[in-house]
């Protein structure tokens, strides 16, 4: 059956299975513009969102469309770092596979975090809808800080579920499953006390800044 | 007139056809063009879910054609009592000839099924409750997906549409493939509706009529479609699928399309365009990129249809390409079904033997795969 795996259509694979759950992952760090890019600072980790800043401000370019390719790429290229590390980290604990193998097994299960990456970048871009439109301060913070929770919650819970029946998939013995799914536990909890999701405190100082900016 | 299966074929293919025609001209082409003449009669939609009825139950229905004619009365009767209420935005009367056109696409199957004489008799195997339980369902989701796109096209109403795409994504990514993996694929997609009930049964030569060898290996051989343990080293997905899922998410940013009307309802559109130059399921096993993460959330799914090997008699009659819409050799299956089977249970109604394809591992086959 290996045989089959070094065939032009499964290497491509093999490559695609990298990259594009990578561009999937990363590419709403990139799609801020200078009205939401306080919002997506606080909604993602600011570093992260910094790192995209900068990227994108190596290119300069009029056609909207140029602009939100750069974007997206320079989002993506900060999220493929991300990547990288996580796949070190766990290239370290499955022991039993190339690096390659490891990166793609980091990238594919990263999948669920990346429809949340997704789901938190169109949240802030209907947020920023609801000022313009006259919402409530109420209503403002229940889809600011509260809606998105149960969202995260859910889709964390499947990321770790991926973790582990990856594992299982892919002959990685049960103990070191559990390091696995360790590591997808480290990752999150870094990934949040970094500053993933709008905290009532960011939210209280961000709203009238908001607010200000789209009455001028 | 007496009514072989072709003939039966015949006589729902044509009026479903029909019936999509009408519907696509007042739902798609009029809104696009003239938004002031889109029109649609409630019937029109009942017309496609009673055609796609009578053809998924085909087997079941061939010897029994006064009951498929029955089925046919349901638009009709839909049509007389919808007739003052049409899908339409404003308020001029196109009552009487959508009527007409509902009446006549579904009158003329009832009147060729009700007097018509079964050249078959009536098969004898028991029909297979859960198969009956899924073409339901199938028929009505699809019914559920033309009338909410008809009135979001039509009313110019978005909140609809996303609502329903948001139901549809929520439930098939996030809930499903935990339970039943692919299950949209052999269920809810409207897609693999119209290919199963209609597509299939068109007799043209496709465009493309067979895929190169080299796309169909690779898929076979990529871990979604196998099941047990994989080598480390195989792809997950197949390179045509996730080729395929790249565009879709990088021209949805790059272009915003996420907030566009259309943009839902024109990707549904294009797959079924797809669907009619690639032969049967085609597309769903090497190119649809929203089947590939559903089937990825489907390995180790709670309910899975298991083949007990030890009890096979070797009849071949779950030929991949002939039974199953994913090309699965249950055969060569190691007692469960891959991530990518999407429950349509169409191999174990090919199977003449109990026992041999099952909801739930057997005994035999627990102590088999025991000692092995």
């Amino acid at each position: 059956m290996e045989n089959n795996y070094t065939t032009p259509l499964a290497r491509t694979a093999r490559i695609l299975e990298i990259f594009i759950p990578g561009y999937m992952f990363g590419k709403s760090y990139g799609i801020s513009n200078e009205h939401t890019v306080d919002l997506f600072r606080a909604q993602f980790p600011a570093f992260l969102i910094n790192g995209s800043e900068a990227i994108k401000g190596l290119v300069a370019t009029d056609s909207i469309y140029m602009q939100r390719f750069l974007a997206t790429t320079a989002g993506a290229f900060v999220g493929f770092v991300v990547i990288l590390v996580i796949a070190a980290i766990l290239h370290m604990v499955l022991r039993d596979r190339k690096y390659i193998d490891s990166l793609r097994f980091a990238a594919i299960t990263l999948i669920p975090l990346a429809v949340l990456n997704g789901t938190l970048s169109h949240a802030v871009q209907t947020l920023v809808e609801s000022l313009g439109g006259g919402a409530t301060v109420e209503a403002l913070t229940k889809s600011a800080v509260e809606s998105p929770r149960g969202t995260a919650g859910l889709l964390i819970f499947f990321y770790l579920t991926t973790l582990w029946m990856f594992g299982r998939r892919t002959g990685v013995p049960k103990k070191r499953r559990w390091v696995v799914l360790g590591v997808g536990v480290g990752f999150v909890a870094i990934y949040m006390a970094a500053g993933l999701m709008i905290t009532p405190g960011e939210w209280a100082e961000l709203l009238p800044k908001l607010q200000q900016t789209l009455v001028h | 007139m007496e009514i072989n299966k072709e003939t039966y074929i015949n006589i729902n293919k044509y009026p479903l056809l029909a019936g999509l025609i009408v519907y696509v001209i007042g739902a798609v082409i009029l809104p696009a063009s003239y938004p002031e003449k889109a029109a649609l009669q409630p019937g029109i939609i009942f017309v496609l879910g009673a055609g796609l009825f009578n053809l998924l139950n085909q087997k079941y229905f061939v010897g029994r054609l006064k009951l498929a004619a029955h089925i046919w009365l349901i638009p009709l009767i839909v049509g007389c009592f919808s007739y003052s209420i049409p899908i339409q935005q404003g308020d001029y009367d196109y009552n009487m000839p959508l009527w007409l056109i509902n009446t006549i696409i579904s009158g003329i199957p009832f009147l060729l099924l009700f007097f018509g004489k079964a050249k078959q008799s009536p098969s004898k195997k028991a029909r297979l409750k859960i198969v009956s339980a899924r073409i339901i369902v199938q028929c009505l989701t699809f019914m559920i997906y033309a009338a909410v796109s008809a009135g979001a096209l039509i009313h110019l109403n978005h909140k609809i549409d996303l609502i329903y795409w948001a139901i549809f994504h929520i439930t098939t990514t996030a809930i499903f493939p935990f339970l039943f993996g692919r299950v949209l694929c052999g269920w809810i997609c409207p897609n693999s509706t119209l290919q199963d009930g209609l597509i299939k049964n068109l007799n043209f030569r496709r465009p493309i009529s067979s895929l190169p060898k080299a796309i169909e290996e690779q898929t076979n051989s990529c871990s979604m479609n196998i099941s047990g343990e994989v080598d480390k080293t195989a792809p997950m997905l197949p390179a045509t699928l996730l080729l395929c899922w790249f565009p879709m998410f990088f021209c949805e940013t790059v272009f915003d399309l996420v907030p566009k009307l259309w943009y839902p309802v024109g990707f549904m559109y294009g797959l079924f365009v797809l669907s009619f130059i690639l032969p049967w399921r085609k597309v769903c096993a090497h190119f649809c990129w929203l089947s590939s993460y559903r089937a990825l959330g489907g390995h180790g799914s709670l309910w899975r249809i298991r083949f007990n090997k030890s009890k096979c008699q070797e009849c071949k009659k779950c030929l991949p390409e002939e039974v199953c819409p994913f090309f699965i050799n249950i055969r060569e299956q190691d007692n469960e079904m891959p991530a990518s089977c999407c429950l349509c249970f169409s191999c174990m109604e090919a199977c003449p033997f109990d026992g041999v394809i099952t909801f739930r591992r057997g005994e035999e086959e627990k102590a088999r795969l025991k000692a092995a």
